[in-house]
């Protein structure tokens, strides 16, 4: 078996951050006798990520996320624990590393402010040694897949948050990274815009096999774009999987809502019901049903036969819910 | 950190550009670096009319500052300022994700201010050379001295505000430092008055500290005013000071960058 691109092993970080009491006593005090605090930002930490694996990294505000991603880009040095991206540690920063990985925060920069697109994406691409015919290509294909020629002659400062967004991807592509970190790449971005940023990089995804790992609070992203979840709560590992077995595990049950003939109201006694099946509301012919997930299509099925009925839908708890509560109860 | 030629040209260009898009802006910057060392100059101008100061004569004078405009601007260090802010707004995480030593970064801003410079600088000059008559018996020898001595004065200079701007990794307004670095060079760099003309004292701390080898000590070799014991003199201190500077950058790069690391940008 070969050893995964990505293998992290026992991480932690702990950060010592000053302290002190409110008022200017305590102000003057703090300077020349400081109090630090450990904040452990990152607590025991162990994964591995496949290559062309794209990976969410869920968890709330605080919860250790950028952490993670900065140790894992090199730009933090961990407390403890061990982190080998293919073969390299990343935060000695080698140079051969460096040139495999690209990290887009969501809230800093690249771009130079004054200037157009173009000129930025040129020093860029001298920077990391991308042979001009190569840079030419990758660049074009990366301007008609974000559709972002009308953008390239104005100066970045006068861009939308949307349209330096674009930008930024492009800016953050041009070497074609094999590692890809995005640290909230759609925030702040309107529903369409963040859209096709997802659509982009599931995209990119598939066409260059690069591994993705990203952060975001956005779920939407995480559903269009993740098939595993890595969840962060306080610095610890919270779940590590399918979004989909995480809600089967947090919600046992589907939602069944069906519409009755309003001719035949009544028609279930309630006592009748399968074992498991709660019956939520009913108001007129519209009943709601909690049933256990494995029998909900027996269920629906059995009702669609029996009586006659004009709508039934099976529905999944939102995953908001799912993972609010998550947040909320703090364990799985 | 392997040099990459064609990396640190797009950034210098890259920077022109910048600066080109603030034209008003950049003219404003570079009058305003010429107006303290043009007014140095008229003062001395019109206060050695009659008769020499400190040995030094009124067209002495012209010369002596005519030079300082040239060789402040050659040395001047923006580092101080970019790398600063490089740090301060966290633009710095991303200088680090790249494959190119940040020092290029700074190498590479430094060379394009020279340049843009100059285009101010010379013109100046050479505006003001006939109308108030410098006077310099300038050897071969002492040109050909000048040049290390310049060299020396600039990598003293960058390194100095290097490790000065560097301190922006531990506290967030170590630029008040540099108001302090400003006026030691005002006063120690030959600006206010040529070393010469200093009261004793001052004249002593000037030759002990680094600032006037960073823009006086070039000029005072160019203006042929050195015995051969104050050259070599000089020199020493020039490579001494240098060689400490670079030591002080490196400790300060290396601890800099494992605070940064340790707790994030």
């Amino acid at each position: 078996m070969t050893e995964p691109l990505v293998l992290v092993r026992n991480l932690s970080k702990t950060y010592r951050v000053p302290e002190r009491a409110e008022g200017l006593r305590a102000a003057i005090n703090s300077v020349w006798r400081r109090s630090y605090r450990s904040v452990t930002a990152v607590c025991d930490i162990s994964f591995s990520i496949e290559a062309g694996e794209v990976v969410g990294f869920l968890g709330p505000n605080g919860a250790g996320k950028t952490t993670t991603l900065k140790m894992l880009s090199g730009l933090l040095y961990p407390t403890a624990g061990e982190v080998s991206i293919n073969g390299f540690i990343p935060w000695q920063r080698r140079p051969e590393y460096l040139r495999r990985i690209s990290m887009v925060l969501g809230n800093k920069s690249q771009m130079l402010w004054d200037i157009p697109p173009l000129d930025s994406f040129r020093v860029l691409g001298e920077i990391y040694r991308v042979p001009p015919g190569e840079f030419r290509r990758t660049q074009d294909e990366l301007f008609d897949l974000l559709d972002m020629r009308p953008l390239l002659a104005k100066p970045v400062r006068t861009l939308s948050l949307g349209e330096r967004m674009k930008c930024e991807l492009v800016a953050a592509l041009l070497h074609r990274p094999t590692i890809l970190f995005l640290d909230e790449p759609t925030l702040g971005l309107d529903i369409s815009m963040q859209r096709r940023l997802r659509r982009f990089i599931a995209e990119y995804n598939r066409r260059s096999g690069a591994t993705i790992i990203l952060t975001s609070h956005y779920m939407a992203d995480v559903e269009a774009l993740c098939p595993r979840i890595i969840m962060i709560h306080h610095g610890q590992l919270l779940y590590d999987g399918t979004l989909e077995s995480l809600a089967n595990r947090l919600t046992p049950y589907k939602i069944l809502r069906v519409t009755f003939d309003s001719e035949h109201i009544e028609p279930i006694d309630a006592g009748t019901l399968p074992t498991g099946t709660e019956l939520i509301s009913k108001e007129a012919a519209n009943w709601t049903l909690r049933v256990p997930r494995g029998e909900a299509t027996k269920l629906a099925a059995f009702i669609l036969n029996t009586f006659a009925v004009t709508d039934v839908t099976i529905e999944n708890p939102t995953i908001e819910e799912v993972i609010d509560q998550l947040y909320q109860e703090g364990a799985l | 950190m392997k040099m990459n030629l064609r990396g640190g040209w797009v950034l210098i260009i890259s920077t022109w550009q910048m600066w080109l898009q603030h034209r008003s802006f950049f003219f404003l910057l570079a009058f305003g670096w010429m107006i303290p060392p043009l007014i140095s100059l008229f003062v001395w101008y019109t206060v050695s009319g009659t008769h020499a100061i400190a040995g030094m004569t009124q067209s002495e004078f012209v010369a002596y500052y005519l030079f300082f405009m040239l060789v402040n601007q050659l040395t001047y260090s923006q580092t101080n300022w970019t790398m600063g802010d490089a740090i301060r707004s966290g633009f710095m995480n991303l200088l680090l994700l790249r494959p190119l030593h940040p020092f290029f970064h700074a190498i590479s801003t430094e060379v394009a201010g020279k340049v843009v410079y100059m285009l101010f600088v010379i013109p100046v000059v050479i505006l003001l050379a006939p109308i108030l008559h410098p006077s310099l018996h300038t050897t071969l020898y002492q040109v050909l001295l000048f040049i290390p001595a310049l060299l020396l004065a600039w990598l003293l200079r960058f390194f100095w505000g290097f490790w000065l701007a560097l301190l922006a990794f531990w506290a967030s307004r170590a630029d008040a430092l540099l108001a302090i670095q400003d006026a030691l060079i005002l006063l120690l760099a030959g600006q206010v008055a040529p070393i010469a003309v200093l009261p004793a004292p001052l004249a002593l701390l000037a030759q002990l500290l680094p600032f006037r080898y960073m823009i006086s000590f070039p000029i005072e070799v160019l203006m042929g005013n050195l015995s051969l014991t104050a050259l070599l003199e000089g020199f020493a201190q020039q490579i001494g000071w240098l060689c400490f500077t670079l030591l002080l950058f490196l400790v300060v790069w290396r601890n800099g960058l494992r605070h940064y690391s340790a707790i994030g940008g």
